[in-house]
């Protein structure tokens, strides 16, 4: 996911309509005894298979993953495999299960095949060797997105070996492209090439999920309602540059250094929105002193520096709270022995919805307040997000089901910090929500990072979890 | 030469330029036959060859009366087969006089036939200029050295000392280094009690008039580090608090904004002596308050306006390449910085270590020097010895009447750094006036004044023969 998770409550707001009781699935009492070792199995096949946009290939995992739904009995016609021939290795597959119900709308169980790339250098382990070790599963994609995707794979695949179908049509697309703003990306081309594969009343998708505290017990669980939206900038500083043996008083990497530092160093003010108020109003109840305290004073007074101080000790509550912009990638110099006419980095700002890039970009002028840095905005600068609705026909299920296999841990409608495909999917009309189920640990798991991994236990309990909600939304 | 000379940047040429090809007398036709020869001979390192010009200098040498034994013509290594050289001997009469050795480079810095005027590989006059690649940096004194040689053993009677020549490759940053190559493995084919190289160059004003002559001693030490930051990394839409490009970046900062302390040797203090001569009474008495008490703040800053003699007055250290993360969307677990360092002569590698980490003050940024050449202890700049320097000055009073000779430390370097490494003082030799654009060395139309270069062939003749001794 491009999103990165909030810790989680339940918000009690959002979800005072009395739940419609859920009716037991027709085929659930057959999948109580879920196929362990044959996901285990599928969900090493993912990981081992490298779908990094630099090394690896979605097209091949898809492959993969379409001979296992021809063995469950999915004809040829509910299987498509797609790709655009200027990009092969980033395909990716849609399957269909059809419904019994021809007057109920599909549902899209939406996932990503790709993955951040990882140098096996930098990594303790392989980083595509599924590797068993002290309860975890370790390896790139263990959590983003081989986890979610596994589940909803191993799920349709169980859900057709069971024989009766659900009410709702049930669709699956597994793209590619997702963890890279550049690339071919699968939800994109799906939603403006091949919307009929996937058109659905809704989606679940990666982007909500759970956060363990640093206790290692599980804190809260989020739907994921809404997200902050990306722009990269590039801030560029140039210098006549010449030989190193006599260093200038001006130097191209010292302007774009002092940028560098200035922009990760400021804080953007606190806002909040409806979603992000009920979710901090619902937080601040239950925290203790003083980080609960200091959430009431900073929803009364977002100026309160104070507060926000005590907050935004934890990095999540801080990027959820405001637009945060910070340099991800630096490029200088042309030789050892030359002075750099040229620097640039990349910075990488997750705004908060509602915010103009360009107001953006003169905000990060003023910090930097350097003319000879340049900064620009970076395409794709996309539309602003339009957040679902808080549908309760939806979450409603979500908390009642949470609340038997995660009793006492609450749910809360959240924004997440990061962007998912959902950007994509929404266009076409498809409200997308970031399903509750996989919990995070208080590090973050190594997402993106190092050492990538994912609870064995957190991974099964979630998989039971998905299994139930996705049945109950599929027969209502 | 790699090096860029100190404060000395050049300004124009003495002589102005003539209208017509220049007359020359008959000693001076035969060296511009040698030397149009040796700059006709293509010997960059992507389609040149130094075995060439190596062996064509070694065909004049016998034809002046070399035996074989005395000339020693050298491949290069397998995978450079063409990037050879030479060494050639003449014995000197006094066995216990030491030798001296004179050293020069026959690769030259590549030069592309269209984006020159003209070609780079004929020796062509025009208006007073030699034009063509390698008519200054170095064939000049390749010629002016091989030339000389000739011009020794044909009189007869051989000076006091041996005298050397040493024609290597690679200087200009080939793959195969062969001044390195010698001093490491034939020593005794070069063993001399010092050497004449490239290095010094004068200075004029910008109507041509000389100003100053440029004697080097010493040249600073090239050097890189490697900085390197380690982040968990993690998502880049939630930003930790510590951060391995804000680390780095931080300590760059600091770094640039904390120069090395104030060095002085005996060359520089020369040259500042002198400098302080030449400049206007503000910068004059900076100079001056400078060399009396080198922590005087208020005189650096002014000193070092100029950077040239801000990198002449101590180490420098500039962040010349960045590298860091892996993805627009995450947090960089990894940046690199390569810091290259122009280190004052005698200043070792883990001293300056040293001083980057007390700069950078973050523990957390890693300092690695990056493989080179350096000895452990760089050797002291060679000293401004009566012998050397004082003849040198001796000599440019009737040559170069009226202009001063500068004492200069090169802030860049020459192979004179393998030959100083190894315990033989290596000398940048005076003569030549450099141009306000460089005369197109290492750059375009690459040119050097004919009265100029007839000069200084008969300033650095007289030099070597009193050097040589009767």
């Amino acid at each position: 996911m491009r999103a990165a998770l909030a810790p989680t409550l339940l918000a009690p707001t959002l979800l005072a309509s009395a739940l419609v009781a859920l009716s037991a699935a027709p085929a659930l009492a057959q999948m109580k005894q879920p196929g362990e070792p044959a996901f285990r199995a599928l969900f090493k096949e993912m990981v081992e298979t490298d779908t990094s946009v630099t090394t690896g290939s979605c097209t091949a995992l898809a492959e993969k993953l379409a001979v296992r739904f021809k063995a469950a009995g999915y004809a040829d016609a509910d299987i498509t495999l797609f790709s655009d021939p200027a990009f092969p290795k980033e395909g990716g597959i849609v399957v269909q299960l059809k419904g019994s119900d021809a007057r109920r709308k599909p549902m899209l169980l939406l996932g990503h095949l790709d993955v951040v790339a990882a140098k096996p250098e930098d990594w303790t382990r392989s980083p595509f060797k599924l590797i068993e070790e002290d309860g975890y599963f370790y390896g790139r994609g263990t959590f983003d997105d081989k986890a979610q995707a596994s589940i909803w794979a191993d799920l349709l695949i169980r859900m057709k070996q069971a024989g009766k179908p659900q009410k709702r049509t049930i669709k699956l697309a597994l793209t590619c492209g997702e963890e890279t703003t550049y690339a071919f990306n699968g939800a994109d081309w799906l939603a403006k090439n091949r919307p009929d594969l996937i058109m659905a009343e809704f989606a679940l998708n990666e982007g909500g999920g759970g956060r363990y505290g640093p206790d290692g017990k599980p804190q809260g669980l989020a739907v994921q309602v809404g997200e902050k939206t990306v722009q990269n900038f590039w801030l560029e500083a140039t210098n006549p540059g010449g030989h190193s043996s006599v260093p200038r008083p001006d130097n191209a990497i010292t302007d774009l250094a002092r940028a560098v530092v200035a922009v990760n160093t400021h804080e953007f003010p606190v806002q909040f929105n409806d979603t992000t108020r009920g979710y901090f109003t619902t937080l601040s109840k239950v925290l203790p002193d003083p980080v609960g305290p200091a959430m009431q004073r900073l929803l009364a007074n977002p100026a309160d520096t104070e507060a926000d101080r005590i907050v935004s000790l934890d990095p999540t509550n801080h990027s959820v709270l405001r637009t945060t912009c910070v340099a991800t990638l630096l490029e200088a110099g042309h030789a050892e022995n030359a002075l750099a006419q040229r620097a640039r980095a990349n910075v990488n700002c997750r705004m908060f919805p509602g915010t103009d890039p360009n107001a953006l970009k003169a905000d990060l002028d003023k910090v930097i307040g350097n003319p000879k840095v340049a900064i620009s905005l970076k395409p794709p600068i996309r539309p602003l997000y339009k957040a679902p609705p808080l549908n309760p026909a939806i979450i409603n299920p979500m908390r009642e089901i949470a609340a038997k296999h995660f009793p006492g841990v609450p749910l809360a409608a959240m924004m997440s910090t990061g962007a998912t495909d959902a950007i994509f999917i929404s266009p076409i009309g498809i409200p997308v929500y970031g399903a509750p189920g996989l919990f995070l640990d208080a590090d973050g798991n190594g997402i993106h990072g190092l050492n990538e991994r994912i609870r064995i236990d957190s991974l099964m309990k979630g998989r039971d979890y998905l299994t139930e909600l996705v049945l109950a939304l599929a027969n209502k | 030469m790699r090096h860029v000379t100190t404060a000395l940047l050049a300004a124009s040429i003495a002589v102005p330029a003539a209208a017509q090809q220049a007359q020359l007398r008959p000693d001076q036709q035969a060296f511009r036959a040698l030397y149009k020869e040796l700059v006709e001979t293509n010997t960059t390192v992507s389609s040149g060859s130094c075995n060439l010009a190596a062996e064509r200098m070694a065909a004049r040498l016998k034809a002046a009366g070399y035996a074989d034994a005395d000339i020693k013509l050298f491949p290069g290594p397998a995978e450079r087969p063409l990037d050879g050289g030479l060494v050639a001997t003449l014995k000197g009469s006094d066995p216990k006089a030491k030798a001296i050795l004179l050293l020069s480079h026959l690769d030259v810095v590549e030069a592309k036939r269209a984006d020159w005027e003209r070609d780079p590989f004929t020796f062509i006059e025009e208006g007073g200029w030699y034009y063509g690649r390698g008519v200054s940096d170095d064939k000049a004194h390749g010629a002016i050295f091989t030339d000389t040689m000739i011009r020794l053993k044909q009189a007869g009677k051989p000076p006091k000392r041996t005298v050397k020549l040493a024609l290597t490759c690679g200087e200009e940053g080939g793959p195969f280094n062969g001044a390195k190559w010698l001093v490491e493995e034939h020593r005794d084919w070069i063993d001399a009690e010092f050497v004449l190289n490239e290095g010094g160059s004068g200075k004029a004003d910008a109507t041509g008039k000389p100003v100053s002559l440029a004697f080097q001693a010493g040249e600073k030490v090239y050097q890189d580090f490697t900085l390197e930051t380690r982040n968990p990394g993690g998502h880049s839409s939630r930003p930790r608090p510590d951060n391995a490009i804000n680390e780095l970046a931080a300590g760059l900062v600091r770094l640039a904004k904390n120069d090395f302390p104030i060095i002085l040797s005996d060359t520089t203090r020369a040259y500042f002596t002198e400098m302080a001569k030449l400049s206007d009474a503000d910068t004059a008495t900076a100079i001056k308050a400078l060399l009396a008490n080198p922590a005087d703040a208020h005189a650096n800053e002014i000193v070092s306006r100029d950077p040239g003699w801000h990198s002449t007055l101590r180490t420098t250290c500039v962040a010349t390449m960045l590298d860091a993360g892996h993805a627009r969307n995450a947090l960089p677990q990894r940046a690199q910085a390569n810091v290259n360092c122009r280190m004052f002569p005698g200043e070792s590698v883990e001293k300056v270590r040293g001083q980057i980490v007390e700069r950078l003050g973050d523990a957390s940024i890693t300092v690695t020097p990056r493989a080179s050449e350096n000895p452990k202890e760089a050797a002291p700049p060679p000293p401004l010895s009566p012998l050397v320097y004082g003849t040198a000055v001796a000599l440019a009073g009737k040559h170069f009447p009226g202009i001063p000779i500068i004492p200069t430390m090169s802030t860049g370097a020459t192979d004179g750094r393998y030959l100083n490494a190894a315990g033989m003082p290596t000398y940048g030799m005076p003569g030549r006036f450099g141009m306000p654009d460089g005369n197109g060395v290492h750059g375009l139309n690459e040119r050097i004044s004919v009265a100029g270069v007839m000069k200084e062939r008969d300033y650095l003749f007289d030099l070597i023969v009193a050097y040589a001794g009767k």
